[in-house]
């Protein structure tokens, strides 16, 4: 069975069922998720939904990484690429 | 549907305890927690197979009754719900994440056990990426089973920060330094009456050090984290020690941590008309678990008491352990005397999430026109951004003190204000939410 | 330049008619003392929205006023002043519903008539000028000419340029008037005691209190809510949306059931930050308190209506002010009856921060005597009977 996996800037990221988006990511290597609209590198900050620095759009939405679980085939897309 | 005799949000351990107690009474209990699972920042639950972060066996055991009896109080507990706070007709607002639907909920008495944030002191450099909390390490390591990757530096106050380095070096990775600004050795006084006062804390402590010692990780007591910068793909930490030299040290994430506050951002007052109202755990006084779990159990008790018509006090467990947390904070307390804000240069980020520095607070507190927290806010603004002040109010009310020693202190709150949402929220939820449709007239 | 008539004046209030007295005051070379209960922009200026706007108006004292208003803001900026705190640009009424347009269209025709800036814009030119826009919408007025500014902002820079100190805290208790009762002597603090050649009462909903007005001013709440940094989707928005409901029967209602009534008249403004400021309610009643539910929702549906790409942002906060309104929709502004050092400039309902300015302007020259160019007599407070200071 291959790992399930979720995408990122066109990346194939894997996951283990039950870890958080900012997880899988940070086990990828990837610590800069992006950037705000200040230009500002958003990254895992708090783990805990408090700061606001992780956030992406996931499935379309502005979520915190550190507080979404992955799942197969969600597509997370850093916020200056988000077109808001 | 019925109306919910207590709300509860968060299912942390001052949460679960209230829950269990509340639900004893016989009453509707009904828990909102943001994550998939209970347990809080200390009880966070590893996914499946994830080998478990070590606790002292005290801790563990704790964990574990805790666990059982909320299980076995078969509470209904509606996870991935944001709570967003309470709005002006005393309606809990929150956000449903497993379906992105906003949810209005009335209950009669609410229980808040939002537990704590961590206290973060802004040091150039503290915004780049691979810089997170220490807590946040602790979070990911928990929930994964695995160290954090890489070359990792932990740095500022308190024993949190010796318990993380533990628990990495028992997954396989030490942290390459531990920086404390305190020096517990020193404090010998404070430590003597830790150990006679609350044994376990003292014997936990111990147990986090020896771990250190045996994977010769350097716990660099009486030093400061100066600044952090870049090196390549990696970070830099400029470090100042004991003796005032200065060194650098090469890491791939650092960790920062200077002690914990209530996560009561944004949170009214209770509010005479509405619903009962009460804090509990770390939302109410960060005084860690074994105190969250006693006031969340007060909590609910005193709720259920309510909802029948008496008052419950503290419990008294808490007096004595907020002396235990005031021994620590002596034990921990800073070697270096000056104000941690003061030295900063003025290009320093305070709030991250507006990109406000200390030279634009400095500014604002230069002239003859003393202003008020609120003002700062609104022309610096300062805590008017995402976290919503949890990472920069205590730190700019801090140095707004210290600018202006002869005005009154201005608190947190005077920049966060009283509001909800207490969280971002999509507003497509609540355009889509259908609640006030038909209701208002238009003008 | 010192003012011939007058050394020093106590202004009682530090919102906007408050801080813009004082500043031209100031400026006069008059010795001000600023007091507010709480401090500077603490009451209605720091929870408006900010439209600096004459699009809602209907010839007559209100838009002559307004178009002074704006052409004040207009000034000040190219002084420098409010440079960066004007932000000019249209507004642009939007009709979603048949039944709007012919309101909307004669609408467009007064404002034309009264020399103000405004056309139908025909579907191709809206969705050009404006791609942030839902497809659906059926008639589009864009008013040209009227801008934005935050008031709390505002405040704060004309404090600044007074080179003030503000007394914070400093609730005024009480009026004190000389022995044959034509002249306010003093006022009276919980702390002190301030004499004054000249007192100005900007003191928004506290002025009922100080001055007998009690029956002439009432509240009326009002909600707004602020949007996260979105700048792409506020590029595609040049300017203001004010939903053509407002126009077609602007007041308050009678709620059902007793409740106290409310309306909504949807507003999105884009703010220079990249946010949105949308907004808002009118309710009949007393005190700020915070957000509903019912409200925030209906507000933010409405918008989502009008501009697609806000349901892809997220809401950061919301919060409430209260606006004074005067039992005949006209502000007081000018002397208080019987005295001849005492005035008074509140009871601009939805309209502060557009008038304050210039209102604030006027209140400085006649205290002065001096002229203005705002005709003060539509707004003169004797029109009351009952006025009185409590003495
Ligand atoms: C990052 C971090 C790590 C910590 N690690 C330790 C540790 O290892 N050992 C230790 O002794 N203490 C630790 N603490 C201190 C810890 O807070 C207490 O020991 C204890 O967990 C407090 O219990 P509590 O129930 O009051 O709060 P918490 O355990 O923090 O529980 C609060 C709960 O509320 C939920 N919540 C918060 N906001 C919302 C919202 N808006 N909507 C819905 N749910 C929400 C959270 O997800 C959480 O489950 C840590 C604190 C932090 C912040
Ligand atoms: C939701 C909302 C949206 C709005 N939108 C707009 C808009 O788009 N455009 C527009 O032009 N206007 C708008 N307004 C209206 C505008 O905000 C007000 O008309 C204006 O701010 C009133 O200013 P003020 O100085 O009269 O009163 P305030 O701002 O209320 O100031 C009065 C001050 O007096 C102080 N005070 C009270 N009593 C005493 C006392 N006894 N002693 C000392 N000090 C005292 C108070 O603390 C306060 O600071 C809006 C208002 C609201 C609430
Ligand atoms: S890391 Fe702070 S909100 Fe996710």
């Amino acid at each position: 069975m291959t790992a399930p996996i979720f995408r990122f800037k066109g990346r194939a990221i894997p996951f283990r069922p039950g870890e958080s988006v900012a997880a899988a990511l940070d086990a990828a290597g990837v610590t800069l998720l992006g950037h705000d609209a200040l230009g500002q590198a958003n990254r895992y900050f708090c783990g805990i939904g408090a700061c606001q620095n992780c956030v992406a759009l996931i499935d379309g939405v502005v979520r915190e990484t550190c507080l979404t679980l992955a799942a197969q085939g969600m597509v997370v897309v850093p916020m200056e690429d988000a077109g808001g | 549907m019925a109306e919910i005799d207590v709300l509860i949000v968060g299912a942390g351990p001052a949460g679960m305890a209230a829950a269990i107690e509340a639900g004893k009474a016989g009453l509707r209990v009904v828990v909102l927690e943001q994550h998939q699972t209970p347990g809080g920042a200390i009880f966070r639950q590893a996914i499946a197979d994830a080998p478990a972060v070590r606790i002292p066996p005290r801790v563990a055991a704790i964990r574990h009754e805790l666990s059982a009896a909320f299980a076995a109080s078969r509470i209904e507990t509606r996870y991935g719900h944001v709570f967003l706070g309470i709005d002006s007709d005393g309606f809990v607002l929150a956000e449903d994440r497993n379906t992105g639907a906003f949810v209005t909920l009335k209950a009669k008495s609410i229980v808040l056990a939002l537990g704590a944030v961590e206290k973060i002191l802004p040091r150039p450099g503290w915004e780049r990426a691979g810089v997170s909390t220490a807590g946040g390490l602790q979070v990911m390591m928990k929930e994964t089973g695995r160290a954090p990757a890489g070359r990792v530096l932990l740095a500022g106050n308190g024993p949190l920060l010796v318990a993380v380095a533990a628990q990495m070096a028992a997954l396989g990775n030490p942290p390459v330094a531990v920086i404390e600004a305190g020096d517990p050795f020193r404090r010998f006084a404070a430590g003597v009456a830790l150990a006679a006062f609350h044994q376990h804390l003292a014997v936990e402590a111990f147990g986090y050090l020896r771990e250190l010692r045996r994977h010769r990780v350097e716990w660099q007591r009486g030093a400061t984290l100066q600044r952090i910068e870049r090196d390549g793909e990696g970070l830099i930490a400029c470090v100042r020690n004991s003796a005032g030299e200065i060194k650098f040290i090469r890491a791939d994430r650092i960790g920062l941590h200077d002690g914990i506050r209530s996560n009561e951002f944004g949170l009214a007052p209770a509010n005479a008309r509405g619903p009962l109202v009460v804090h509990a755990g770390d939302c109410r006084e960060a005084l860690g678990a074994e105190a969250a779990i006693a006031d969340g159990r007060a909590a609910g008790m005193r709720v259920a008491a309510a909802l029948r018509g008496f008052t419950h006090a503290e419990p008294r467990e808490l007096t004595r352990l907020r002396q235990a947390e005031a021994i620590l904070s002596r034990l921990f307390a800073p070697v270096e005397t000056a104000h941690p804000l003061a030295a900063l240069p003025d290009d320093t980020v305070l709030c991250r999430c507006e990109n406000r520095n200390v030279g634009e607070l400095k500014a604002l507190c230069g002239g003859a026109d003393g202003l008020t927290g609120r003002e700062v806010k609104h022309h610096g603004r300062f805590a008017m951004g995402s976290c919503q002040g949890r990472f920069c109010a205590d730190n700019t009310a801090a140095l707004m003190a210290h600018l202006r020693p002869d005005l009154p202190a201005p608190q947190a709150r005077d920049l966060t204000g009283t509001r909800w949402p207490i969280r971002p929220v999509p507003i497509a939820a609540l355009a889509a939410s259908g609640v006030g449709q038909a209701k208002e007239q238009e003008i | 330049m010192q003012s011939r008539h007058l050394r020093n004046a106590v202004v009682i209030g530090a919102g906007i008619c408050g801080a813009a007295t004082a500043y031209f005051l100031s400026r006069r070379g008059v010795n001000v003392r600023l007091l507010d209960a709480r401090a500077p922009a603490a009451e209605a200026t720091g929870a408006a929205d900010g439209a600096v706007s004459v699009a809602s108006k209907r010839p007559g004292p209100m838009m002559n006023a307004a178009l002074l208003g704006i052409r004040l803001y207009r000034e000040l900026a190219e002084a420098g002043l409010l440079a960066d705190l004007f932000k000019t640009r249209s507004t642009f009424i939007v009709a979603r519903h048949d039944d709007e347009c012919a309101v909307l269209e004669a609408h467009a025709a007064a404002l034309s008539g009264a020399g103000v800036g405004a056309e139908i814009l025909s579907q191709a030119t809206a969705r050009g000028r404006f791609p942030a826009l839902a497809p659906a919408t059926r008639m589009v007025v864009e008013v040209r000419g009227e801008g934005h500014a935050i008031g709390y902002r505002i405040v704060h820079r004309l404090i600044a340029a007074s080179g003030l100190a503000v007394d914070r805290h400093e609730p005024v208790t009480r009026l004190i008037l000389c022995e044959r009762g034509q002249r306010i002597r003093a006022v009276e603090t919980a702390k002190s005691r301030i004499e004054a050649d000249a007192v100005i009462v900007a003191a928004g909903g506290g002025s009922g209190a100080l001055l007998g007005l009690a029956h002439v001013l009432s509240p009326r709440k009002g909600q707004l809510l602020v949007t996260e940094r979105a700048p792409s989707l506020n590029a595609g928005m040049p300017g203001a949306i004010m939903s053509g409901r407002y126009l077609m029967s602007k007041g308050s209602q009678t709620g059902p059931n007793g409740k106290p009534a409310r309306g909504i008249g949807l507003v999105v403004d884009p703010l220079t930050t990249g946010q949105f400021l949308i907004g808002g309610t009118r309710e009949d009643g007393g005190e700020a308190g915070s957000n509903d539910i019912d409200a925030v929702a209906r507000i933010l549906a409405d918008a989502v209506a009008l501009v697609p790409g806000l349901a892809n942002i997220r809401l950061l906060r919301g919060f409430a002010g209260v606006r004074m309104a005067v039992a005949d929709g006209l502000p007081l502004i000018g002397r208080l009856p019987g005295l001849t050092n005492g005035y008074v400039v509140t009871g601009f309902e939805g309209d502060g921060i557009c008038l304050g300015p210039v209102a604030g302007q006027a209140i400085a020259a006649l205290a002065c005597g001096e002229n203005s160019a705002l005709d003060l007599t539509p707004f003169d407070p004797g029109r009351f009977d009952g006025l009185k200071v409590a003495a």
